[in-house]
Formats: C-alpha cells, sequence, structure tokens
C-alpha cells in the first residue's frame, strides 16, 4: 500500500445506505507513484496537501453481519506550509519538460545569464550516484526520505516508476525557503509530478513555470526527436531510454491537459533563442514583484 | 450535420413534486404538448427516442420505449438511451442519427425522469450509478460528495471564496423567476446560499440542483421545415473516476464537445447568444463557463459576479432554479433554446448538458433563421 497527499477533500455529510450515519471524509489521494485513489480519510479536518499514510480500517457491517473492510488514509504530517497558501513569500522559477529536451543544458546556461539572480534547489534522491551528475542532486537513503517525507519537510515529491529500481526525487521546503531569505530566486529544473507538488505546497502563483517542448509539428515528431536525443547523449542503456521514452509520451499529454499549470511554453529548437526568452520573462518578474 | 434537422415543436411538464403523476402520466403530458405545439399529428411521428437515468431502479419501469410509444396509435419504433444526467441529450443526439442516416422523417425526443416517490438513500444510490461504482462507491461517495471534492480542489487553486461560490445559485433563481415551468420561482440571496446546510464540504444545500419529477419532448424531422434548426450535435466521453482524470477542475468532454460543436456549426462562441449549461452543482456552472473558453482557468465567477457580458447564461433558471428531473434536462434546454431565440431574435444558441462529473458531454447549438 502506497502513501500519498491529499489533493482534495470533502465531508459527506449523509453518507450512503449502509455506511454509518455520521459525517465521512473522503478524499482524492495523489499516491507517491503518481497514480491516484479515492478514499475515507482518518483525521480531524484534513486539508490538501497533507501526507497521508493507508491502513486498514474496518468500514461497515452488512445486515448478514459481514465486517467489511477497506484502505482508510490517515494523515501523518500537515502540509509543510504557511496558513494561508495565498501568502506570497517570493516565486520559483520551474523549468519542466520531458527526458531529453535539454533541460540541463538551458539550466546551465541560464544559471550562469542570471547568475546574480538564480539558485538552483538542489534535488533530493534515492539513487546512486553516476558519471554525468553535475552536483544538482543530494544523496540520501530511501529510509531517510520517507522520514523527510513523513515528517512534511518536503516541497515536493514523487517516484519515478522504472524496471529495475524504486527512485524517489523530491525538493526540500527547507531549501527553497532558504534561497528566499537570500533574496534570490530558486530554479528548479523538473517534471510533472514534482511542479504539482510544488504548485500543491506554494500555491499555483508562487511559481514561473516554463514549459520545455522538443521541436516537431506532431507528437509523434517530438517522440522521434526525443529518442534521438537520448541515444545520441550516450549516458543511457537502451532499456533506459525505453523507459524514458515512455514517461515522455505522458509527459507530452500533460502539457495539453494541465495548460494551466504553465506560463509560456517553449520549444527547444534554438538554444540561445530559449535563454533569450526565458531570462527576459524573469527579469519581467523580477520587475514586476519589487 | 449530415442533413438538416429542423426543431418542429416541444412540450413540457412544470418540473417539481408531482406527487400525483406517474412516470407514464409525465411523459404523455410532455408528449401531448409536443404534438400540439408542433401542429401535426401523432401519425406523422416515424421514431422515438427517450431518455431516462433510473426509471428502473425507482419507479420499477424498464423498456420505456416500447411504453412511449404504446402512447400513440400506430407505435412507431422506439428505444431508450441512458447517459446519466445526460441522458436526455443523448436522445437527441440519437434521433439526429436516425434522421441523418434517413431511417427516419420526423422523430419525437422525449427526456423523463420520475424521483420524488423514493427515499433519499435510494435516490443518492440511484444517482451514483453514474459515478464509477469500482473506484469511486466503495469509500462511501456520494454524488454532491465527488462535487465537493472538485470544489475543495478548485477552490485551493484558484482562491474562488464561499461568498463569491454563491452568486451562481442565486443568480440561477433570479432567472428562473420568469420561468412558468420551473421548480423554484422565488429569489435566494447570495446570503441564505452561504449559510444553507453543508452537504459535502464546501458545497452547500443551496448549491445542489434539487431532486424533480418532469418530462419533456421536442419534435425533430428534417422533411418538416421550421425557422429552428439544429446546427450541430456532439457527444463526447472521459474516464468515469475522478482519480482517473490528470485534472479534476476542468471536464475534458466538456472541451472536446464544445470545441467539435462549434466546428460543426462552423461559428465562433462568440456568435452564441444564449447558453444553457449544465449546473448540477454550482461549481460546474464556472468549471463549465472555462471549458468553454468563455472565462479563462479560475475566472468563470468574474461573468457571475460581473454580468459584462453579451451572452445570457441559464436565462431558464439553469438546472439549479428549473429543477434537474435528470433524463429531462438535455431535452429541455433545447426547448428553452427555442423560446429564447424567438423571444430575442437571435441566431445562435447552445446547450450543454453532462452525465455524471462530466464522464458524458453533449453539446447541441440551435440555430434560428428570422426569415425561413
Amino acid at each position: 500500500m502506497e502513501r500519498g497527499t491529499i489533493s482534495a477533500v470533502t465531508t459527506v455529510r449523509h453518507p450512503p445506505a449502509g455506511f454509518p450515519d455520521e459525517p465521512r471524509i473522503i478524499g482524492l489521494i495523489t499516491l507517491d507513484g503518481g497514480s491516484s485513489v479515492i478514499g475515507r480519510i482518518a483525521g480531524i479536518s484534513p486539508r490538501i496537501g497533507d501526507r497521508v499514510v493507508p491502513r486498514m480500517s474496518m468500514e461497515r457491517v452488512n445486515e448478514q453481519k459481514l465486517r467489511a473492510y477497506d484502505v482508510v488514509y490517515e494523515v501523518a504530517a500537515p502540509a509543510a506550509l504557511q496558513e494561508d497558501p495565498f501568502v506570497f513569500e517570493g516565486y520559483i522559477l520551474a523549468l519542466t519538460g520531458p527526458s531529453g529536451v535539454g533541460k540541463s543544458t538551458v539550466s546551465k546556461v541560464l544559471s550562469s545569464a542570471l547568475s546574480g539572480i538564480v539558485t538552483r534547489v538542489p534535488i533530493l534522491t534515492t539513487r546512486e550516484p553516476k558519471d554525468g551528475d553535475d552536483g544538482e542532486y543530494l544523496y540520501v537513503t530511501r529510509e531517510e526520505f520517507i522520514r523527510l517525507e513523513d515528517a512534511g519537510a518536503l516541497a515536493a515529491s514523487t517516484r519515478i516508476p522504472s524496471v529495475s529500481e524504486d527512485r524517489r526525487y523530491g525538493y526540500r521546503t527547507e531549501d527553497i525557503c532558504k534561497i528566499w531569505n537570500e533574496g534570490r530566486v530558486p530554479l528548479v529544473v523538473t517534471e510533472m509530478h514534482l511542479l504539482q507538488g510544488l504548485a500543491r505546497s506554494f500555491g499555483r502563483r508562487s511559481i514561473l513555470s516554463c514549459g520545455l517542448l522538443p521541436p516537431g509539428t506532431s507528437r509523434r515528431a517530438m517522440l522521434s526527436q526525443l529518442l534521438h536525443r537520448l541515444r545520441t547523449r550516450g549516458r543511457d542503456s537502451e532499456q533506459s531510454i525505453a523507459d524514458r521514452v515512455r514517461n515522455a509520451s505522458s509527459d507530452l499529454d500533460f502539457f495539453s491537459h494541465r495548460k494551466e499549470l504553465f506560463d509560456h511554453l517553449l520549444v527547444n529548437d534554438d538554444i540561445d533563442a530559449v535563454i533569450a526568452t526565458l531570462k527576459g520573462h524573469v527579469l519581467r518578474t523580477q520587475e514586476d514583484t519589487r | 450535420m449530415n442533413a438538416d434537422v429542423f426543431l418542429v415543436g416541444s412540450g413540457q411538464t412544470r418540473f417539481g413534486e408531482w406527487w400525483d403523476k406517474s412516470l407514464p402520466a409525465l411523459i404523455e403530458e410532455a408528449v401531448s404538448a409536443a404534438i400540439t405545439d408542433a401542429g401535426i399529428t401523432a401519425l406523422d411521428i416515424d421514431a422515438i427516442v427517450i431518455g431516462n437515468m433510473i426509471g428502473q431502479q425507482i419507479s420499477g419501469q424498464g423498456q420505456l420505449g416500447a411504453m412511449t410509444s404504446a402512447l400513440l396509435p400506430h407505435r412507431p419504433p422506439a428505444l431508450r438511451v441512458e447517459a446519466a444526467c445526460a441522458s436526455g441529450s443523448v436522445a437527441v443526439h440519437t434521433a439526429c442519427a436516425l434522421l441523418e442516416s434517413k431511417r427516419a422523417e420526423t422523430v419525437l425526443v422525449v427526456g423523463a425522469e420520475k424521483m420524488t416517490d423514493a427515499e433519499n438513500t435510494a435516490i443518492a444510490s440511484a444517482l451514483m450509478g453514474a459515478g464509477d461504482s469500482e473506484r469511486d462507491a466503495p469509500a462511501g461517495l456520494t454524488f454532491p460528495g465527488i462535487f465537493g471534492l472538485i470544489a475543495s480542489r478548485y477552490m485551493h487553486d484558484y482562491g474562488l471564496t464561499r461568498e463569491e461560490l454563491s452568486l451562481v445559485s442565486s443568480r440561477h433563481h433570479e432567472h428562473a423567476k420568469a420561468n412558468p415551468y420551473a421548480q423554484f420561482r422565488s429569489s435566494v440571496s447570495p446570503e441564505s446560499v452561504s449559510s444553507s446546510a453543508p452537504v459535502a464540504d464546501p458545497l452547500r444545500l443551496l448549491d445542489c440542483s434539487p431532486i424533480s419529477d418532469g418530462a419533456a419532448a421536442i419534435i425533430l424531422s428534417r422533411t418538416r421545415k421550421s425557422p429552428l434548426r439544429l446546427a450541430a450535435s456532439q457527444l463526447a466521453t472521459d474516464a468515469l473516476s475522478l482519480a482517473e482524470r490528470p485534472t479534476i477542475t476542468s471536464f475534458a468532454a466538456t472541451r472536446d464537445a464544445f470545441c467539435r460543436a462549434c466546428e460543426e456549426a462552423e461559428i465562433d462562441r462568440k456568435e452564441i447568444a444564449h447558453l444553457e449549461l449544465h449546473d448540477c452543482f454550482s461549481i460546474a456552472a464556472l468549471i463549465n463557463l472555462e471549458d468553454m473558453q468563455f472565462a479563462d482557468p479560475g475566472q468563470g465567477i468574474g461573468i457571475y459576479r460581473d454580468g459584462l457580458q453579451e451572452m445570457s447564461v441559464n436565462l431558464s433558471g439553469g438546472l439549479k432554479g428549473c429543477g434537474h428531473p435528470v433524463g429531462a434536462t438535455g431535452v429541455k434546454q433545447i426547448r428553452d433554446l427555442a423560446k429564447q431565440l424567438k423571444a430575442s431574435k437571435q441566431r445562435f444558441g447552445a446547450a450543454h448538458n453532462f452525465g455524471g462529473a462530466g464522464a458524458t458531454c453533449c453539446v447541441h447549438i440551435l440555430e434560428h433563421a428570422c426569415e425561413p
């Protein structure tokens, strides 16, 4: 059974026949693997963003005295955010795109082009260090990751499904707040689940969200472009490339289904043009928030 | 559309609590009114399509096609369709298919529902049939609960307040005052919406469309001309359960059906003068306006707060004011649009009707030619 985060919650005042006749708190829960489930929430006034852990509970006894058990979700840690999610502490610059679109290159060039303004937020990961990592990761054990998650110390976390292992990635709230306290803009180079997590924790308005798309006029052209790039950079095995392309395909859907999570969508066909556009957006936002 | 489909007449019962009228009695009343309005005889009808959701569970009556057909002397071919709260519009869509394929020349479309004779728990469980029986229902979720989840997320994402949301039902009630067929013809202040009993937080009693009895009927024909023509009929679907959707604050089926309907009618959304949309719960009205791009995401409330748009929204009173006998609503919306277009002498009206939490959506565009 997976842990998760509440993404919507209601109290049903008149539960259906057969359930105890008392208000019933029901939530839509985003599980750590990225899928969603509807279940009863055990806890007093749970809120969107709260961490929940599953447990079995006897939910009702029917007329024939048969006991029905179901999974319920218990609030483990309240959401790690201020009382009012609409308080604006600062903003986060987020760059989201499918694997192979060139996020790392863009973020490297952007960090130096805006070195006076942005700081990269380290990514917490449970995976092993490997060649090609560029100091963007903080490596922790799986146990430590889950402890931080349940303590509410992570602003966003996700599990990237892979054939071989259970990899988790996340951002610590404290890292982001520290960058704000230094008067700088946190930069995250991220994927769809983490972006949604950040929007949940800090509010959508706190994110200057840019999507990076591969060139190509059709979905097929975009995917073949990604495949080509992943192969030529030579960092991944064929197996891992297959995983990445599968994930990229759902990432592309995400851009059309969740348009509201993006302020700007950019096509990465010319790195200089992309950097210039991004720089423009950041400088304009700096002006506006001042 | 592959043929010209004209709306030649319509009729309905008043929506409300009809303890003295059975499901067949409601259907008969609406059918007679439509035939009289069309100025035809019953024998001119080649086929019947009836939309109904819970007749089987609540009235113990299936076979509504045969039952309705038996009301006419010549018993034309008849069938019943079901798509939860979209049953009515899906019946209209099915009738269009019969006409476009030349299976029929003149079709009677009926939408009917009898809901008030059953206990609340029986109705709630019958309506929950519109959700996902494996993913939604086992946790003890009800339909107001599903929209409670949607409203909680919407308020979280966009900062909509309880006071703002109350403007929606209040406005629909205001419109219903002028509609003699509406269940509720009285004003409801935004404050009384905000202070009504909680049903599924953050939704309250007056955010929810009521349980109603009622029937509506329209007559569509490709051989009998009329100034009113169906310019588009589009049907779209989505995953049944909220747990299987990428977002719950926007409905893909509405976006698809409406976008394709505008393409089919070859119009821009700005040309629509009257819109009847599916406000089963107040929050749905806002999401629908955004999905049809009359407002940006999160900004639907602006249309209720400022009322600056030229297009009318739920001038009939909508589901909240008129009542929502589920299978009848989609048919009754087309009848209301026809009345509104005739009165205003405008050209286009759109009816948006969905089932469940937007798992089925059907959009019709009605065109009014001032000189037939």
